[in-house]
């Protein structure tokens, strides 16, 4: 048994048993963990409402060794973040960034999963519908790139000869990139992969901003990233949170009624 | 697997009980006069058969529409939403409310799988534009996803051209402003009233 005090993100949270909730928070000194907070469902818990969604904060955590369920002994919030209950776009874009760090961080003990996921979700907070899923795209890459997953775009993933900068290519989850010509005929399986895509992803991967186009270039960027993360993630449970997004993204205007 | 194997499964599936208690409450039904299990499972038969969502406001009833929606001394043009049809005991123990409710049977939470289109806010949002409700009051959960909730619950009635409102938000009564968390104390000075 042993004591952790580190910066914390509240990534999910959902009610246990009667007083209980169980919450998972990434963690700048040991990944991703899942706490119980116990009585914290009760009306003058301890917890209050610090423990709510996407708050940061320094948990308190008894680390239990033996198990995968450790304990919240408290949590001191320092930055709430209603804002991304601002707008649908905001509040399904950072579940799926949250989503994307509780399915891939939990080795993660450089605390870059916690930094990278905390100014991401600053930055949708603050951003207007229409930027919302560039900044969260860019953001989710981010998080990819931290973890050392960062596709390979200027070489070929298989034979890693370099790719010309300004021409189509195919892209290949599997590979783990983007292919020659050569070796995407070997292994027919990949997807047309335009210039502009490839340009935009890198300046993501680097972490510089890039807009994204029209909402086709949109979606097309949505199902790159999950289709990466299915094939990286292989364990076949589904990305709840990201297909809310993904569907959030071309519905759910506001209602039009005369 | 066995009889008892078989109901200390189904208990445990509930909430609030592990594996030892539904042992308990397994051996403890078993040493009741059989009658009484008898009548247990046939309550919970009429239960499943007989209740059923009020095809207006979602809430759990036995009538159709419920009992609610069907009382002519309640305000009908005045609609409070909850997330649970459990909520709606809990406004009714003020006795305070006349209107009316709206379930939207949970609260939007994209990473358990639960978006717009697993709630029922399009039925809401049919609901007011056909016309005769003068106000929906929010009563979605103070946490990040009631607030998220009750945010788009507003926006897809916008257009509508009926006053949106949200219940007040911040200290709980009898606390002490010392004990409050800080988001609490920011929602109660956000939600702030005149005083006269
Ligand atoms: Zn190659
Ligand atoms: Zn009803």
């Amino acid at each position: 048994m042993r004591l952790l005090e580190s910066d914390s993100l509240v990534l999910h949270s959902f009610d246990y048993r009667e007083t209980s909730r169980i919450v998972r928070i990434a963690t700048r000194d040991a990944g991703v963990l899942s706490v119980i907070a116990r009585g914290a469902r009760r009306p003058k818990s301890p917890f209050g409402s610090a423990i709510d969604l996407f708050t940061s904060g320094v948990a308190h955590v008894r680390v239990n060794p033996a198990r995968d369920l450790h304990t919240l002994t408290g949590f001191d919030a320092t930055r709430s973040r209603s804002e991304l209950a601002g707008s649908l776009a905001r509040f399904t874009a950072a579940s799926a960034v949250a989503e994307l760090c509780l399915r891939f961080a939990n080795e993660d003990d450089s605390g870059r999963v916690h930094d990278a996921a905390t100014s991401v979700l600053d930055a949708i907070g603050v951003a207007t519908p229409d930027d919302v899923p560039a900044i969260a795209l860019a953001g989710a890459w981010r998080v990819v790139a931290e973890l050392g997953f960062a596709p390979s775009l200027d070489q070929c993933a298989t034979c890693h000869a370099d790719l010309v900068a300004d021409e189509p290519v195919t892209f290949d989850h599997r590979a783990g990139g983007a292919l020659c010509a050569r070796c995407a005929r070997l292994g027919p399986r990949g997807r047309l992969f335009p210039a502009e895509a490839r340009e935009t992803l890198r300046a993501w991967l680097d972490g510089t901003e890039s807009a994204l186009g029209d909402s086709s270039t949109r979606r097309a960027h949505q199902r790159l990233l999950r289709e990466f993360l299915e094939e990286h993630l292989a364990d076949g449970k589904p990305l709840r949170a990201f297909a809310t997004w993904e569907a959030q993204s071309f519905s759910h205007a506001p209602a039009e009624h005369a | 697997m066995s009889a008892i194997e078989d109901l200390v499964t189904e208990l445990s599936r509930l909430p609030t009980i592990g594996k030892k208690s539904a042992l308990r409450l397994t051996y403890h039904l078993l040493k009741q006069p059989p009658e009484q299990s008898r009548r247990l499972a046939q309550v919970l038969g009429t239960l499943t058969e007989r209740v059923r969502l009020c095809e207006r406001c979602f809430n759990l009833t036995e009538e159709q529409p419920c009992t609610i929606c069907k009382d002519p001394r309640r305000d009908a043009a005045t609609i409070c939403v909850v997330e649970e049809a459990s909520d709606i005991a809990a406004v009714e123990r003020t006795g305070e409310y006349r209107g009316v409710y709206h379930v939207l049977g949970g609260r939007l939470s994209p990473l358990d799988g639960i978006g717009p289109d697993e709630l029922t806010v399009t039925a809401l949002v049919q609901r007011v534009g056909a016309g005769g409700i003068r106000e929906v009051i929010v009563a979605t959960n103070p946490k990040l996803e009631g607030e998220a909730t009750a945010l788009y619950v507003q926006e897809q009635l916008s257009s509508l051209g009926v006053l949106v409102s949200r219940i007040a938000l911040g200290m709980p009564v009898g606390g002490d402003l010392e004990y409050a968390d800080g988001v609490t104390i920011a929602q109660a000075i956000a939600s702030r009233r005149q005083m006269r």
